[in-house]
């Protein structure tokens, strides 16, 4: 019963509420706006689509109710903000509400929402607890310990999603499983950091090449010492140096001794290192890690001796394998490439191989040396900052272990260790001691133990005092802005107090983007963001692209891509991620990412694009000209390939892409019913041109042109940049049949220009009228009108882009007042990229995720 | 193989500080080892289950969307000799060309034609494959998907063998949600990563201890335990010091640490038993991705052999995935068949010289584990009579469509099964697929009435 009387006092305390507010004459926030001025507005405007009869969009407004305070519905009441604010909604077929109709319902919605965030915020937010990502596992390994190691292969992948960031602490669960393989993933690292007390033999080998004629193979004229283009001979450097009985862990260094012949005038040779299985067996399954690479500019007469460095643990061994009864030892192999490429890609690569292209440039290695372990340091740097010297090691040596555990459980927590957590793991280290006998031993298990603490593999916003707050700070700018955990200054001034103050965080942001570990978050951001790594799947169309990539000759393999090598493709990522990263070093304008005076070229970029002088595979800004219809990202190689079937470009992907990851719309994926574009058209050459008729299919079904409408004209304009990527104007007739390439035909490069030319005979459409907006004829167009009409749409996308990133979770409606504050901070900025990622690092919500 | 002696090696001790603590125990996990049962006679023999899926849907020139269309009268038409279907009505069954393996097993198996997981239906063509041992509803309620099938069973039975569960698949790992590399799922957000070198399957299975001495094995578990319960500890003060909200996700740790100090006890306790000894006799495992049919069969005769010597009685195999690209998966029709392009194109493309070859080609390395169950004597039976085996993929012949799935069920006899048929659940009679696992799993003694979004048990495929 007196359930029932609480609910009676309850409904009369509503009825009060209402009747009050009823009686007011101010638009007030509770009932009689909505029912004055909202719901004949959605009667007139919205609930023919969205309501009981038709659901578009899976969107029904009739069954909201007028009190935005309740906290019910808010997502649906934000969407219909956002649509009413864009102007996207009603559809531009129906009729439009004024300018002054429009205004009170946004104003009504806002105030109704700001009120609710007000009183909403008091309350906790959802969990923002997320484990370490695979990204920022390694690269905290990596500064926790202080060497390099690969260890994320035995992990489980991070959650991945289209345009989404795979740090969203919803989807980031742990289980047992995984638990497990972090521990054995920090056992592995820590066999590698603690050494053993006694300093083992170096292992040294070493080959030599002389000059003399090579008598095997095809390229009999060349030395023995020398490395074609892509080039492999037998008893040369290119095949690779082969080593056995080496040690399994610790650090090399490879010496050779290098020069390069450059018969076409070039002045630089990129020669890059590779190790791991030998590469002369004709198959994809071998596995080889990049050493590193150098850029040759001497000549024979003046050799010079370069090196190389790395970890042993990080490459593949080619597992001894059993022959004629016996076991052979495991090797690794060693093998030199020479990745010139000057961007004249070749047909079935017939001509790359010397001597059909005497005047490539080729490498000279006259020897090369392989040394490990390095031990002019013994124990290793790493060794001792963790066990370091200490005269408490030999007179108190439970003290000495107590101040290891302290030092490394403090970096590895990311803040200050308690008493009580050093002796937990004081009790674990007396447990091992017994039975694993040595120091050393014993150390790296306590210390694999520690690397499986939530305290360690969670980031977390703790409880309680403020001296750990600046130390979250820390973290969160470190993780943000590097994708690891904090260096010393940052510790320091946590330690010290005031990082929280905006001039010390603009302060660290422009220090630690300064940093190389700032290209770390860079392209992690930027591929997630972009969606880039798609288009490195894309299956390229031989017969209408026969220059784009390199491809095997003959065996097996013959017909598919050149594995090993640095493809365009790869320059392409680099292209875009370097894009990025130079606006943000030089905080350009946001305006920057849809057009731009300059793009980030290489050698082969710069040819594949038609832009003339630019040499050598080192990325760098380059001025673009009208004529080279560059500029900003939308005209990239890897976002046009990403978004194209491989055959044809894609208006739809592109108009995806480009409403999600530039204007920041959500496009709802088609229904899983529908056959996708893709199986039918970009088989052959005559099929490849015909999805615009595709398109045009479903502007006359309903429910496909409800979407696409919206979405279809948002791809035309790409239209005249094709599948890899290249600015094509014109293409085969419609309907025709165009001869394939034929390479004894159109043997050169000039050939090929020509060939293209006899079959690319008609102009591309690329015409399109953009949903509330004007007709655009082509890219430039389009360019221009996101530039005049959607330029603060795009900006605040970026923020909420970083934002999302930064703070790991996806943003809510909650969040919309505090991205307007960050963005009216901005505009005054000029929408400076660098300023943003200040001002983003200053904000609340990324001090208080 | 040879058995290794038991002696004490100082030195390998030292150097594998804490090995034990790796132990690869696949997923043992589940509750710690009750009562050890030993493979007898009647009725206590092992009850087992396994689900195999492949890539990509299957050829079905008749019918693309899975089912008969219905506006072909179908007594018209003759059945295509290469549709994945062995046969074109309901009722017993008779064999085409793509289904001929199975022919003489044709009184252990049943079609099931019809049926899907509607949780599936909205993850697109690229990504229903995660769903098809969970049923999960990835799209709405369980983003991070939900408890497979073979756990499920593993949660109730697994103490009865060293091992609750085996997760195989041929790429390994666990992928991420939208493009999963396994079957098995603990529960949301738990994918098992699965196992795909052959070498190392065969060590974790029968070789766990890596050649140490048991003695030395059971001291380096039980000072594990003890570590365990210390960052246990740990943890909790941890936990404590955190809001509220956070707490759950601490919780989530604790969980895990908690089922590896279960699964220490359990290995713990299967040391008291020897392991089984393996003739590897013919067992080539050295086996490559390059050579498709001795791959595939020999991650057959792994699970055969888990099942043989009774180490675990759950088992999931995933065959390639919808994302195999990138790997030498891509290639497997080309070095099977000699096709000219990546296997992923034969399901978009469906070339009439290919398809129904590619498929016959699967249906052979199936048939061959079944053959090689039924081929074994067990109790009054062979073992095939008491393993029930999930064959099928989560797409049809159109292969953007996440409906009507190609089906298989093979086995169990003995656990009350009747095969011989195609079970047709189109129209009126159309039920969800979890009805199935329902039905499956109360075979294997597991007492469910519901598995995802079940509406009762399927009563056709019993006996």
């Amino acid at each position: 019963m007196r359930i029932r009387n609480h609910f009676v006092i309850f409904i009369q305390l509503l009825s009060h509420t209402l009747l009050v507010s009823l009686g007011t004459a101010q638009v007030g926030q509770q009932g009689d706006g909505y029912i004055v001025q909202v719901k004949p507005f959605f009667q007139t405007h919205c609930i023919r689509c969205h309501g009981p009869e038709k659901s578009k969009s899976e969107l029904t407004l009739h069954t909201l109710d007028g009190d935005l305070a309740l906290g019910r519905g808010l997502e649906r009441w934000e969407n219909v903000l956002d649509a009413l604010e864009s102007g996207s909604m009603p559809p531009e077929d129906q009729p439009q509400p004024s300018e002054a109709e429009r205004k009170i319902v946004t104003e009504w919605i806002n105030q109704g929402l700001r009120e609710f965030i007000d009183h909403a915020s008091q309350e906790a937010a959802k969990s923002t607890v997320r484990r370490l990502t695979n990204f920022e596992y390694e690269n905290t390994m990596r500064d926790l310990l202080g060497i390099e190691l690969d260890l994320i292969e035995d992990l489980p992948q991070d959650p991945l999603k289209p345009y989404h960031f795979n740090n969203s602490a919803e989807l980031m669960l742990l289980g047992p499983e995984q638990i497990n393989r972090y521990l054995e993933v920090a056992r592995r690292a820590m066999a590698s950091v603690i050494v053993d007390p006694a300093k083992p033999e170096t292992y040294k080998t070493r080959q030599e090449w002389g000059a003399e004629e090579s008598n095997k193979g095809f390229a009999k004229s060349l030395p023995r010492n020398e490395i074609a283009i892509q080039n492999s001979r037998r008893g040369t450097p290119g095949q690779g140096m082969g080593i056995k009985d080496f040690p399994k862990t610790g650090e090399f260094r490879i010496r050779f001794q290098a020069s390069a012949v450059f018969p076409n005038g070039a002045t630089e040779l990129p020669l890059r290192f590779v190790m791991g299985y030998n590469l002369n067996v004709n198959s994809s399954t071998q596995e080889v890690v990049p050493v590193g690479v150098v850029h040759l500019r001497n000549s024979p007469r003046e050799p010079q001796v370069y090196e190389l460095r790395g970890r042993i643990e990080n490459y593949p061994v080619q597992m001894g394998r059993m022959h004629r009864g016996k076991l052979r030892p495991d090797t690794l192999t060693i093998t030199p490439q020479n990745i010139y490429d000057d961007g004249s890609l070749n047909d079935d690569n017939r001509f790359l191989y010397w001597p059909r292209q005497p005047d490539m440039p080729r490498a000279v290695v006259d020897w090369i040396e392989f040394e490990a372990p390095l031990t002019e340091v013994w124990p290793p740097t790493h060794h001792n900052r963790i066990l370091f010297d200490s005269p408490l090691r030999e007179s108190e040596p439970r003290k000495y272990i107590h101040e290891v555990l302290t030092r490394f459980m403090s970096r590895a927590y990311r803040r200050p260790v308690t008493v009580g957590e050093v002796d937990r793991f004081l009790e674990v280290y007396d447990l091992l001691k017994p039975e694993l006998a040595t120091l050393e031993a014993t150390i790296r298990e306590t210390l694999a133990m520690v690397l499986v603490t939530p305290q360690f593999l969670l980031h977390t916003k703790a409880e309680g005092g403020v001296v750990e707050q600046d130390y979250e700070l820390a973290s969160s700018l470190s993780y943000f802005l590097w994708g690891s955990m904090p260096d010393a200054e940052l510790f320091g001034v946590a330690a010290k107090g005031g990082l929280d103050e905006p001039e010390e965080i603009e302060k660290q942001v422009l220090r630690m983007l300064a940093d190389p570990r700032a290209n770390d978050f860079v392209s992690n951001f930027t591929n997630q963001w972009l969606s880039l790594p798609k288009m490195k799947t894309v299956p390229i169309n031989r017969d209408l692209f026969p220059r784009f990539l390199y491809y095997v000759e003959a065996g097996e393999r013959a017909g598919t891509e050149r594995p090993y090598i640095p493809t365009i493709r790869d320059h392409m990522i680099d292209e875009t991620v370097g894009f990025v990263a130079e606006l943000i070093r030089r905080n350009a304008s946001v305006t920057n990412l849809v057009d731009s005076d300059f793009a980030m070229l290489n050698q082969p970029l710069a040819a594949h694009y038609g832009v003339k002088g630019v040499e050598g595979q080192r990325l760098r800004r380059v001025a673009v000209k009208p004529e080279h219809h560059l500029g900003g990202l939308l005209t990239q190689g890897s976002i046009l390939i990403g978004n194209g079937t491989g055959s044809a470009p894609h208006p739809i992907y592109r108009a995806v892409w480009l409403r999600e990851a530039i204007l920041g719309d959500k496009v709802k994926p088609p229904p899983a019913e529908v056959p996708a574009l893709t199986d039918s058209a970009g088989d052959s050459a005559e099929q490849a041109l015909t999805i615009k008729d595709l398109l045009a299919k479903h502007r006359t079904q309903e429910s496909c042109n409800d979407c696409h409408v919206r979405l279809d004209p948002w791809g035309i304009p790409f239209e005249r940049y094709n599948a890899i990527g290249k600015y094509q104007p014109r293409v085969p007739k419609e309907g025709t049949r165009v001869r394939g390439f034929d390479l004894k035909r159109d043997e050169d490069l000039a050939g090929y220009a020509r060939y293209l030319e006899s079959i690319n005979t008609q102009e591309v459409q690329s015409e399109a009228r953009v949903p509330h907006g004007p007709q655009v004829d082509d890219m430039a167009q389009l360019k221009t009108h996101l530039l005049t009409a959607r330029k603060q749409d795009i900006a605040e996308n970026v923020i909420r882009r970083l934002l999302t990133y930064g703070i790991g979770r996806e943003l809510t409606y909650r969040d919309r007042y505090e991205i307007e504050n960050i963005f009216t901070d901005w505009a005054e900025n000029d929408f400076l990229i660098r300023d943003m990622i200040v001002l983003i690092c200053q904000s609340q919500i990324f001090r208080t995720p | 193989m040879k058995q290794k002696s038991w002696h004490f090696d100082r030195r390998e001790l030292l150097k594998g500080g804490g090995v034990a603590l790796a132990l690869p125990m696949l997923n043992g996990m589940g509750k710690a080892m009750g009562a050890v049962n030993r493979v007898s006679k009647g009725n206590r023999l092992p009850k087992r289950m396994l689900v195999s899926y492949f890539a990509y849907g299957a050829y079905m020139p008749d019918s693309p969307s899975g089912i008969a269309s219905s506006h072909v009268k179908t007594s018209e038409k003759e059945h295509h000799p290469w549709s994945w279907w062995p046969c074109r009505d309901a009722g017993p069954l008779s064999f085409n060309q793509s289904s001929a393996p199975f022919a003489p097993l044709k009184d252990d198996v049943s079609y099931l034609r019809g049926l899907d997981h509607a949780g599936g239906w909205k993850l697109g063509g690229h990504s229903s494959g995660d769903v098809f041992a969970t049923g999960a509803d990835m799209m709405g309620a369980e983003k991070t998907n939900n408890t497979s099938i073979d756990q499920v069973a593993a949660q109730v039975h697994g103490d009865k063998t060293r091992y609750a569960s085996l997760v195989l698949g041929t790429e390994g790992g666990t992928g991420s949600y939208g493009s999963c590399k396994t079957l098995s799922h603990r529960g949301p957000g738990r994918p098992i990563p699965s196992l795909h070198k052959p070498q190392e399957i065969f060590n974790r299975l029968f070789n766990p201890y890596a050649g140490k001495g048991v003695e030395q094995v059971r001291a380096g578990l039980k000072r594990e335990a003890s570590i365990l319960d210390l960052v246990l500890e740990h943890s909790r003060s941890f936990k404590n010091r955190l809001g509220k909200e956070d707490q759950g996700k601490v919780n989530e740790y604790l969980d895990s640490i908690r089922a590896l100090e279960q699964r220490v006890e359990r290995t713990s306790k299967w040391t008291h038993q020897p392991l089984p000894k393996i003739d590897t006799k013919g067992l080539n495992l050295e086996v490559s991705h390059k050579e498709p049919e001795e791959y595939i069969r020999c991650m057959y005769d792994l699970i055969f052999l888990a099942f043989q010597t009774d180490s675990t009685r759950f088992a999931t195999l995933m065959l390639e995935s919808e994302q195999s690209s990138n790997s030498e998966m891509w290639n497997y029709a080309t070095y099977v068949l000699g096709y000219q392009g990546a296997t992923h194109d034969i399901a978009h493309k469906r070339p009439a010289d290919y398809s129904g070859k590619w498929d016959q080609w699967r249906a052979k390395q199936h048939a061959y584990f079944l053959q090689r169950l039924h081929d074994t004597p067990e109790g009054d039976g062979n073992m095939l009579d008491r393993t029930l085996v999930l064959w099928g993929s989560a797409h049809p012949h159109a292969s953007h469509s996440t409906k009507n799935y190609p089906l298989q069920l093979a086995g169990g006899r003995h656990l009350g099964l009747k095969h011989g048929q195609l079970h047709e659940f189109v129209g009126a009679k159309k039920v969800p697929l979890s009805n199935l696992f329902v039905s499956m799993l109360n075979a294997v003694d597991v007492a469910v009435d519901k598995f995802a979004d079940s509406t009762g048990a399927m009563t056709e495929v019993l006996g």
